[in-house]
């Protein structure tokens, strides 16, 4: 059996939350905002999306709507008593994704500006 | 019946971002002829006439920064070379042209050509001679991300060459919606890569049916615990961001995202699967979208249209589009440890619409409805029903392999 090595990349000139954010990701903030605009008020994030111009801000308009569907989801299920395995109670704070990463650091991604 | 075929259970694709088959898997023509890759015959004109040839040049970041074009109209000009007239042949002569539109840079236009070397892809470049390599799989539309990523989930993109995803109320269910309300019942699964990934299948699935997904974490945990549902679909990291647990490199190889965070993210795929329990009945397809505007020399071939049309408006390109032809090639790679090693698929077309046809007929034998795209593309798996044509089983090994390689993530 091979072993084959697996350079990793160095994290501090690869990562770049600054990037203008490409047409991917704007496509992604804009369907997650028509996804938004179908929650609850209180789930929504009142995020100006057109105020998104990094990728690291996109990050940051991403995690807090996709928490925010998972939250509406499960507050859905409670009501009416179902239960609905999600992939936001499966993601415990332990848990890791192994991939090209550096340090520890809590979620600080620069937030768009909020109305 | 084949032993690779009667022990499958799980079926797992590994869908990464916009990079074209001669800019990762070219060079390995040097390593095995039948590998269609770079030769030194191939060109692209820049705009100054002079012929820019294919070289082994590629970087892992910073080369193709702006984001190559990859739109409707741009992806028109690479296949076709600028020729608009009616009855136009396809060259595959217009990329340099295609990258120069965007800064006006006769050098910085010529990188659109560049390819990475064997050494420099190790994982990728590994699968693809340990395993089986398509020498013509295609994007399914010659156009951008979301409309060829709806192809793998849908067969169909519902006409749309754009990266619009609101498909709501359309007549054809994603392959998930089948599996699950299959009876018998069937298991699926799309794992993104964290919430701040998040997935690219928001509006109809995330929206409204969040019991199908789940994390990359949690994909791990289902190899190690024999856990996997029947079909997985995994999306890599989109994006740069902060975590709990230090700094995400985003890993979906996007230009202009680093290559090398893609390479360790499929290693780690692999490596999961291959760890597992699972691994005598998995196999792993890992496929890119689409070609981000980058190089490549085959001309994609005309195929069933589908039952939709995207306008001349729409396409942008003042012609109206049938869905009747394909997108630029793009990797693809088969793994399972009942592929014989070297094995390169030759001869047979597949596009993202094979995925949703394999999942189909290996797990449910028939859907109906489907799209015209859907029920006309290749399968990558043959349906473990008899006969099974052995010039097309790919899980053709009469015993498992015990060499295939790991990869030190």
């Amino acid at each position: 059996m091979t072993l084959i090595h697996v350079p990793r990349p160095d994290v501090k000139s690869a990562m770049n939350p600054n990037r203008p954010v490409n047409a991917l990701l704007k496509a992604q903030v804009q369907h997650l905002h028509e996804a938004e605009r179908n929650l609850p008020l209180r789930h929504r994030t009142d995020i100006y999306i057109n105020a998104i111009k990094t990728e690291g801000e996109a990050a940051e308009y991403i995690r807090r709507v996709t928490e925010a569907i998972h939250e509406a989801h499960e507050a859905a299920a409670a009501k009416h008593g179902r239960g609905i395995a999600i992939a936001a109670a499966a993601e415990g704070p332990g848990d890791k994704a192994p991939g090209a990463s550096r340090g520890k650091k809590k979620s600080k991604g620069k937030r768009a500006r909020e109305t | 019946m084949p032993p690779g075929l009667d022990n499958l259970r799980h079926i797992v694709v590994l869908m990464m971002e916009n990079r074209s088959f001669d800019h990762m898997l070219g060079s390995l023509t040097a390593v095995d002829p039948r590998i269609d890759g770079v030769t030194d015959q191939l060109s692209n004109p820049d705009t100054t006439g002079a012929l820019v040839k294919p070289q082994p040049l590629a970087q892992f970041q910073g080369q193709l920064d702006p984001d190559p074009d990859h739109h409707f109209p741009a992806v028109d000009l690479q296949i076709f070379g600028g020729d608009t007239s009616p009855n136009r042949v396809a060259n595959m002569q217009g990329f340099v042209k295609s990258y120069f539109n965007q800064q006006q840079d006769v050098g910085h236009a010529q990188k659109i050509m560049y390819y990475f070397t064997e050494q420099q892809l190790p994982v990728l470049t590994t699968l693809a001679l340990e395993f089986a390599v398509f020498n013509r799989w295609f994007a399914s539309i010659p156009g951008p991300t979301i409309c060829n990523r709806a192809f793998a989930h849908y067969g169909t993109s519902f006409g749309r060459v754009d990266m619009n995803l609101l498909y709501v109320n359309e007549p054809f269910k994603s392959i998930y919606d089948r599996l699950i309300n299959a009876n018998p019942k069937h298991t699926a699964k799309l794992y993104y890569y964290d919430t701040t990934s998040s997935t690219m299948e928001i509006t109809n699935l995330l929206e409204n049916q969040p019991e199908l997904f789940g994390t990359y974490p949690q994909f791990l945990t289902d190899c190690s615990t024999s856990n996997l549902p029947d079909y997985s679909f995994i999306e890599p990291n989109f994006n740069d961001h902060d975590s709990d647990s230090g700094e995400e490199v985003a890993s979906d190889q996007h230009p202009d995202h680093n290559i090398q965070a893609g390479e360790l993210f499929i290693a780690s795929v692999y490596n999961a699967i291959k760890a597992s329990p699972l691994w005598p009945n998995t196999a792993l397809l890992v496929v890119y979208d689409e070609h981000g505007g980058i190089y490549d020399h085959v001309v994609p071939p005309a195929c069933t249209p589908d039952q939709f049309t995207a306008s001349a408006n729409d396409t942008g390109t003042g012609q109206p589009f049938a869905f009747d032809r394909l997108g630029v090639r793009v990797p693809a790679i088969l793994i399972s440890p009942w592929i014989p090693k070297g094995t390169v698929v030759d001869g047979r077309i597949f596009d993202h619409a094979s995925i949703p046809a394999t999942i189909t007929k290996f797990f449910l034998r028939d859907y109906s409805p489907r799209s015209p795209r859907e029920t006309s593309a290749d399968v990558f798996i043959e349906p473990n029903v008899a006969p099974v044509d052995p010039t097309r089983n790919l899980l053709s090994l009469a015993a498992m392999r015990d060499d295939c390689p790991d990869f030190d993530v």
